[in-house]
């Protein structure tokens, strides 16, 4: 039960390398894409516990800054509070981008983002015959 | 007279070392040497006032600036830099997956918003934005650069963009180069000391319009309204303490809509400019044909066929804030390969290793925004341009004790 098998020592730069801590947000549960809620069963009852993928919890806080944004302003619209409302919408907006764009190269082939960075090694050389 | 700040070999030798390559550079026992240099490049190495600096390792780190606005490109163009400089730039192994650091084997690039001495709240309550210089620490932001510069290692706060808090510090150890990236660093003059070579990304007001559309228009809640009343509200501020800084910039990229196409737009098509500050020392602006004439060229002809709308280049001295500058336009887009290895041909002072090698670049990453165009370009002609500067930096620390001792 405890044997680690099949983890070799010697395992190719490849997979040391790869950027398996590229991962975007740290409540971010190893899910992805697909979402399933997570079927939880607590005593009698049959609980759903909602699980999301990283993005979207920053997405949610950007809708809601939004959403605090255009209230703080509806009084005045060049109050601190009204501009500092607008600065925040900028920075979650900034960071979903980048959280987006984390999760894009986590989904693509870590070999191949590897080669991008390091096409000269043996295990990114491709040869014909 | 010598002034020295004695920091113990212990503590420098006690730092957990997880990165190698990192470590063969500054592993080695402290050095005292003497040096007159320290503000060699602000020119004033008059008189005889030598300081004695302590220093871990036998070389001094090479500090890079670079100012943007929010969504403005700052990532991307430390993609391109962090690529040019050799090894993927990557978050520090291990540590707290919300830092904004990224480690290659010879860069450190730390982000500023890490220096907010108010998180989200602490703004909000007070009704300042993180433009705002009273949102962030500018003691501590100078006292950490100055001490990697120094070649001490600094345990730096983090910034979590996500949360809006700030986390625990991390341990960031002084690397060959370290750029600074964000709001602020030209605006405090003691920060802007300590820069050897300083960028400011320009955005105009129409791009950077396009891009938080492109950016934001699919994030749920964003609408047209929104993406334009954010901009609009950080106006003031951005104005009165991001925007000036650019003055201070050896280089700027400024990007501005396309003149190609009357009354354009979209903001597809850029017009982008390389403002190079003249007589910075190790550093040497690229030029077009011949050096500090003033050409206008447009590549596309007889001999190379470009698509609509076509590509136009720009060269030219310039004043720019009281500045002597030569300005490289390059307004248009390149559609296949052979055109941007045509105009890599006819610039010159690249400060590539050899032929082809912005082309190489700017293929490797034909992914990134702005490959096609002047921002990529640019972004990468900085990035070789540093490289450069950081060598000759190098090549006259290794003289200099010699002439310490003549």
């Amino acid at each position: 039960m405890a044997t680690i098998s099949g983890v070799s020592l010697s395992s190719p730069r490849v997979l040391l390398n790869a950027p398996q801590h590229a991962h975007a947000i740290k409540f971010a549960l190893p899910l992805r894409q697909g979402m399933r809620p997570a079927i939880v069963r607590s005593g009698r009852m049959l609980r759903i516990r909602p699980v999301r993928a990283a993005p979207d919890q920053i997405s949610e806080k950007v809708e809601e800054s939004i959403k605090h944004a255009q209230e703080a302003c509806a009084g005045d619209p060049t109050s601190g509070e009204c501009v500092a409302a607008w600065d925040e919408v900028e920075e979650l907006s900034a960071a979903a981008s980048h959280a987006r764009d984390k999760q894009k190269e986590k989904d693509s082939d870590p070999l191949e983002n590897y080669c991008k960075d390091n096409p000269d090694t043996i295990e990114c050389k491709t040869f014909e015959d | 007279m010598a002034a020295c700040t004695v920091y113990s070999t212990q503590s420098l030798s006690t730092i957990p070392t997880p990165s190698k390559t990192q470590l063969s550079f500054h592993q080695k026992q402290v050095v005292f040497y003497t040096t007159s240099r320290r503000n060699s490049k602000r020119g004033n190495h008059s008189g005889r006032s030598y300081v004695i600096t302590c220093a871990a390792g036998d070389s001094q780190t090479v500090v890079i600036g670079l100012a943007a606005d929010s969504g403005c490109g700052k990532s991307t163009f430390m993609r391109r830099l962090t690529s040019v400089f050799g090894g993927a730039a990557e978050p520090p192994k291990g540590g707290n997956p919300d830092s904004n650091t990224l480690i290659s084997d010879t860069t450190t690039v730390i982000c500023l918003d890490d220096y907010h001495s108010l998180d989200r709240t602490g703004r909000k309550e007070k009704g300042v934005t993180a433009l705002d210089p009273r949102a962030n620490d500018f003691d501590l932001m100078y006292d950490q650069v100055k001490a990697l510069k120094d070649g001490i290692s600094v345990q730096k706060p983090i910034y979590n963009h996500v949360t809006g808090l700030l986390d625990p510090p991390e341990l960031i150890k002084p690397p060959k180069i370290l750029v600074i990236e964000g709001l602020h660093p030209m605006f405090d003059s003691r920060v802007r000391e300590l820069l050897d070579f300083s960028i400011y990304l320009d955005i105009s007001n129409e791009v950077k319009f396009a891009w938080k559309i492109q950016r934001d228009m699919a994030e749920r809640g964003h609408s047209l309204e929104s993406i334009k009343a954010s901009i609009e509200a950080r106006k003031p501020d951005f104005e009165a303490y991001i925007d000036p800084q650019k003055q201070y910039a050896d280089a700027v990229i400024e990007v501005l809509p396309t003149q190609l196409i009357p009354n354009d737009n979209e903001g597809k098509i850029l017009r982008v400019r390389l403002i190079q500050k003249e007589g910075v020392k190790y550093f040497s602006p690229v030029y077009l044909f011949d050096e500090g004439s003033t050409i206008s060229w447009i590549p596309c002809g007889r001999k190379l066929t470009c698509s609509y709308p076509g590509i136009k280049f720009f060269y030219g001295p310039e004043t720019y804030y009281g500045n002597e500058v030569s300005v490289v336009e390059m307004d248009g887009q390149f559609d296949r390969l052979d055109e941007l290895i045509y105009v890599e041909s006819h610039l010159s002072n690249l400060s590539t290793k050899f032929y082809g090698e912005v082309t190489q670049q700017m293929l490797k990453h034909a992914d990134f925004p702005g490959s096609n165009n002047g921002t990529g370009l640019f972004q990468t002609i900085i990035g070789l341009k540093i490289r450069d500067l950081y060598e000759q930096l190098i090549a006259s620390k290794a003289e200099t004790p010699v002439a310490a001792k003549a």
